[in-house]
């Protein structure tokens, strides 16, 4: 204890003493408020898992109103017991195995100390449960104070804890020597005008949402280790016993978070390109990894450049790629930390065996590189909007992916537990379908209203909603508006969002505003509905007629949802004809008088409604072509039948 | 088939009580290729089994292109349906797809389809209820024909079809006690071994380990264990069968002591002879790595090539059989020890196997 207090000590000092060299934006501007600020020290002890921290926080009310409490998220509380509402809707809806998990690789966070204005504030904090009222969960901590922090001032607050770190939950936690640190210091939510702390518990289907501020974070960890972390690094100051600290310094971020293993590999690469700022990439990659490097790289360039060029600049002068250890046994060894992105670091994810025409590590790589915009930059609240940061992010991986990787990827399964790979070269990535993971939306396309805060969608389905619903209403509004446009609505989205905390409603009005029309009903089929939407082609009839043909063709709404459409004929002479529906009716019938017959009906033939859940429908043909497809894949099935026969008759 | 005497066995028996016999050993090489050669003696065998297998699927592969059609109705997407894989309509129709339906994906392309087989079978995976039925109908099948293909190559020459399917019928009873308890041990291999194997031990070796190139090595000697369980199994029931039939056992308990014995006393050309067999397996599977058809491929081409795998298969298996009645044959065939007669006049099973044996030293 002794030790460690000097160490703090030290610290301490070295905090004080300079910001790390070449800390460019220390002389910038504030971009963000910095209303939340925080000075850390943390130790990571590796033979009891746990991290001793220190350090202040500072905090200005940037509201019209005072404050007169303080709330601090504990998040590693979900994982002290099962009891935890996390760990509850964990049981509910999603994959129970985390919540089987023994007691030594639970998780949690203590309050040592929490002193402000020279007061002792733990005597009257107490834990709360703002959304559900649980008793049992301890991840929000209440904290009265004795005066209120007005309008504009700032509290500093000294604080003291130590964090248990789990096996890993939730893209946090720690497996082998490698430890991926995350929502692991008391944070605070987010002080709204309305009087009230935005601080939800810890859920199963969220993420997380708080306030920029500068982080000026000092990790001791053992000698030897790497560490990677939010912020630019500064040199790493050894230290006695066996331990280095390393510290790192971010401005106008709203969180921190790091890494640290033994066994990173570090690559640093630099990007460049006209018009866009020049970012420093450091990627700290597993060893069995080693030839992947070069394919971390391009994706995070991709992102940089495409995200930048589209939306915005990347402000930052660094990027951190983790690339994180893959559990080898997920079931024992809990999820993957993989696939997270944290302000100026992300981690990204592959296996060992990763086929080069494969979608694996480009298209986590990109996904969790484009977070920095959508949710680094422009940082909604993803406990309540999570598609403003998720559904925005996958739409726009999908279209990076296309554009920079154009006609590469095939499908990938994974057989043998897991680790033989099986690129199937014929199934080629489809930018629409499964960029925009339609196949995993039509599923669960009703279970949830999306303007629904996020924390209350079905656990089971949340992502499928946040992430893919609004992907392809986004596809869609693209189809609908072109792209220029809709690359304007992003720009501008991305500019008056950045470095804020903007609505959905803003969104929506920025929409409306760029696109010089009126959204609203589009916004309210989609984004406010849980509607699913199928169209039909039903009934094509061509009857002889003195002049020709009557030609009549009926299209149906088979779901809820409406959106407008076009339904285009083909006649036997070739001469095509579009009618504009506007989807409201259940039933539409058009007749048409010529001298040719019908012979093609399609409905929204260029596909602009991408949550069409049965494209199959939309059309029709005279000359069917059923059963000639019909007859390649049951043949083809027949083949893998008779396979199957085979191969466990071979027993008997 | 090797025929030399430098294994000496002294076998008491009633007319020679001192008489040191000098008896060929069989080997696992020479058992392997005349095995593979009655294999390819017996093309209507090998073609019958193919035929039942596709006649086996037909009703469901016929109920699937219901199904197809019925979703594709008359429309445009059917026309790229045609043409080729189109990824976004095959998960459209597994969506709203049932039963048999579900089981159309992408994973029956090529040679994706048989790595998730045997990919599946080895991570014990449960096959979906309609196909695990068919798997169930033709294992019976099997069952049935296994009879009368072990007599037929244990005869090594042409029998009719009825004496074929007499011996089915003689043996398929017996096949089936036999089916039940090599079925039991096979079940406790699934229900016990494969989780100890994939689940205790596994988690245990893994739970702190960090990097896949160990953890697939562990993976791949726990595949290698279970393997082994499954060949030692199989090769008991294997043995037994090629008994009951050679010897005309009709208890199958006796049969299946009869093949331990004679798997213990010479494990390792009988191990040599199943690693043989497998080999050949694989290299079928392998030509089939570079040959399996893509989806763009004409619809006789992929039928065709598909088929001929298929073929190649059978007659791995059936060279398999034949390789093991060969070397039992090898080893223990004498008038004494012999097929069952068949109703043919004027063969005498026992003449045959003498025949065969003697053809086989000269």
């Amino acid at each position: 204890m002794r030790r460690r207090s000097s160490w703090t000590l030290i610290a301490a000092f070295l905090l004080l003493v300079a910001r790390p060299a070449g800390f460019a934006q220390d002389a910038a501007p504030a971009r963000s408020p910095r209303n939340a600020s925080y000075q850390l020290l943390a130790t990571l002890d590796p033979e009891s898992h746990t991290i001793h921290g220190s350090g202040r926080v500072i905090w200005r009310n940037i509201t019209t109103v005072p404050a007169n409490d303080l709330r601090f998220h504990l998040y590693w509380n979900a994982w002290r017991d099962a009891n935890s509402s996390w760990m509850r809707e964990q049981r509910l809806g999603r994959s129970s195995a985390l919540t089987r998990r023994p007691a030594d690789q639970s998780g949690s966070i203590e309050i040592i100390s929490m002193v402000a204005r020279g007061t002792d504030l733990r005597p009257k904090a107490t834990f709360v449960a703002p959304d559900d009222g649980n008793a049992d969960d301890r991840t929000v901590l209440s904290v009265p104070l004795d005066r209120p922090v007005l309008p504009g001032e700032t509290i500093d607050i000294d604080i003291a804890w130590t964090s248990r770190v789990p096996v890993t939950f939730a893209r946090t936690g720690r497996l082998g020597q490698y430890y991926f640190i995350a929502q692991w210091f008391p944070k605070l939510g987010v002080f709204q005008n309305n009087g009230e702390w935005n601080a939800h518990q810890f859920h199963a289907a969220t993420e997380f949402f708080s306030d920029f501020g500068t982080y000026d974070v000092a990790l001791t960890v053992p000698k030897g280790w790497t560490v990677g972390a939010t912020g630019v690094a500064s040199p790493v100051l050894p230290g006695a016993e066996g331990q280095d600290t390393h510290r790192f310094v971010a401005d106008d971020v709203h969180d921190f978070a790091w890494t640290t293993s033994p066994n990173f590999v570090e690559h640093v690469e630099r990007f460049e390109h006209p018009g866009l700022p020049p970012v420093t990439m450091r990627l700290l990659l597993q060893r069995e990894h080693a030839k992947q490097a070069e394919r971390h790289f391009v994706a995070t360039r991709a992102a940089l450049r495409y995200y930048g060029e589209w939306f915005g600049p990347y402000p930052y002068s660094h990027i951190t790629i983790v690339d994180p250890v893959t559990p080898v046994n997920p079931d024992e060894q809990g999820g993957s930390t993989g696939g997270m992105e944290y302000p100026m670091l992300f981690t990204a994810g592959t296996r060992n065996w990763a086929p080069l025409d494969g979608s694996q590590p480009e298209s986590v790589t990109i996904h969790e590189a484009g977070h920095q915009f959508w949710y680094g930059i422009v940082a909604t609240n993803e406990f309540e909007h999570a598609w403003m940061d998720e559904g925005l992010n996958t739409y726009a991986t999908a279209r990076v992916i296309d554009e920079a990787l154009p006609n590469k990827f095939v499908t990938v399964e994974r057989y043998f537990g897991g680790f033989v790979p099986w690129a199937f070269t014929d199934v080629r990535w489809s930018r629409a379908i499964d960029g925009n993971r339609l196949n995993a939306y039509r599923p669960v396309a009703t279970y949830d209203t999306q303007s629904t805060p996020t924390w209350r969608y079905w656990p089971g389905s949340a992502s499928q909603i946040s992430y893919n619903k609004t992907a392809l209403w986004l596809a869609t509004l693209e189809r609908y508006l072109g792209w220029e446009t809709m690359q304007r609505v992003l720009a501008t989205h991305f500019s008056r969002g950045a470095f804020r905390h903007p609505t959905p409603e803003e969104f929506f009005a920025i929409a409306s505003e760029v696109a010089g029309a009126d959204l609203t009903w589009f916004f309210d089929a989609t984004v406010r509905s849980s509607a699913a939407f199928d169209y039909a082609v039903t009934q094509v009839t061509n009857t002889p007629a003195a002049d020709g043909f009557e030609s009549v063709v009926v299209v149906r709404r088979l779901q809820d949802g409406v959106f407008p459409l076009t339904i285009k004929r083909t006649y036997a002479d070739g001469t095509t004809d579009m009618t504009a529906w506007d989807g409201q009716n259940r039933w539409e019938a058009i007749v048409d008088h010529g001298p040719s017959p019908i012979v093609r009906v399609e409905v929204d033939p260029n596909r602009i409604l991408m949550l069409d859940l049965n494209y199959t429908n939309n059309s029709w043909t005279a000359t069917p072509q059923a059963p000639a497809a019909a007859r390649r894949w049951s043949l083809r099935w027949m083949g893998w039948l008779q396979e199957v026969m085979l191969t466990y008759a071979f027993f008997s | 088939m090797k025929t030399t005497s430098e294994v000496v066995s002294a076998k008491p028996g009633p007319e020679t009580t001192s008489e040191v016999v000098f008896t060929p050993r069989a080997t696992a090489l020479g058992a392997f290729l005349e095995g593979w050669r009655r294999a390819l003696a017996a093309p209507a065998i090998t073609l019958g089994v193919l035929a039942a297998l596709f006649l086996m699927a037909l009703p469901l592969g016929l109920a699937l292109r219901g199904m197809l059609v019925e979703h594709l109705g008359p429309s445009v997407v059917a026309e790229r349906a045609a043409w080729g894989w189109e990824a976004g309509w095959a998960a459209e129709f597994a969506a709203q797809a049932q039963g048999l339906g579900r089981t159309f994906t992408h994973e029956i392309l090529g040679f994706g389809g048989t790595l998730s087989i045997i990919g599946g079978f080895f991570d014990a995976k449960p096959l979906p209820p309609v196909v695990a039925g068919a798997a169930a109908a033709y294992a019976v099948l099997w069952i049935f024909l296994s009879g009368g293909i072990l007599d037929r190559f244990a005869r090594a020459r042409p029998v009719r079809t009825a004496a074929f399917f007499a011996s089915c019928g003689v043996f398929f009873w017996r096949f089936l006690r036999l089916g039940v308890m090599v079925g039991a041990a096979y079940w406790a291999l699934f229900a016990w071994l494969h989780p100890f194997l994939f689940g205790t031990l596994w988690n245990s070796w893994t739970a702190g380990m960090t990097t896949e190139r160990e953890a697939m090595a562990v993976r791949a000697g726990l595949y290698l264990v279970f393997a082994l369980a499954l060949a030692l199994v199989s090769l008991i029931a294997d043995y037994a069968k090629v008994r009951a039939v050679v010897e005309d056992r009709r208890s199958m308990i006796s049969a299946l002591g009869a093949s331990m014995r004679f798997l213990r006393r010479r494990p390792f050309r009988v191990f040599g002879l199943y690693l043989l067999s497998a080999l050949a397996s694989i290299v079928v599977v392998r030509v089939w790595f570079t040959a399996a058809p893509s989806a763009w491929a004409s619809v006789p081409v992929a039928f065709l090539l598909t088929q001929v795998y298929l073929l190649f298969r059978v007659w791995a298996k059936l060279a398999w059989m034949a390789g093991e009645v060969v070397f039992f044959q090898g080893e223990l065939a004498h008038a004494t020890y012999t097929a069952a007669p068949l109703q043919m006049w004027p063969d005498s099973p026992a003449a045959e196997a003498i025949e065969n044996l003697v053809s086989r030293t000269r």
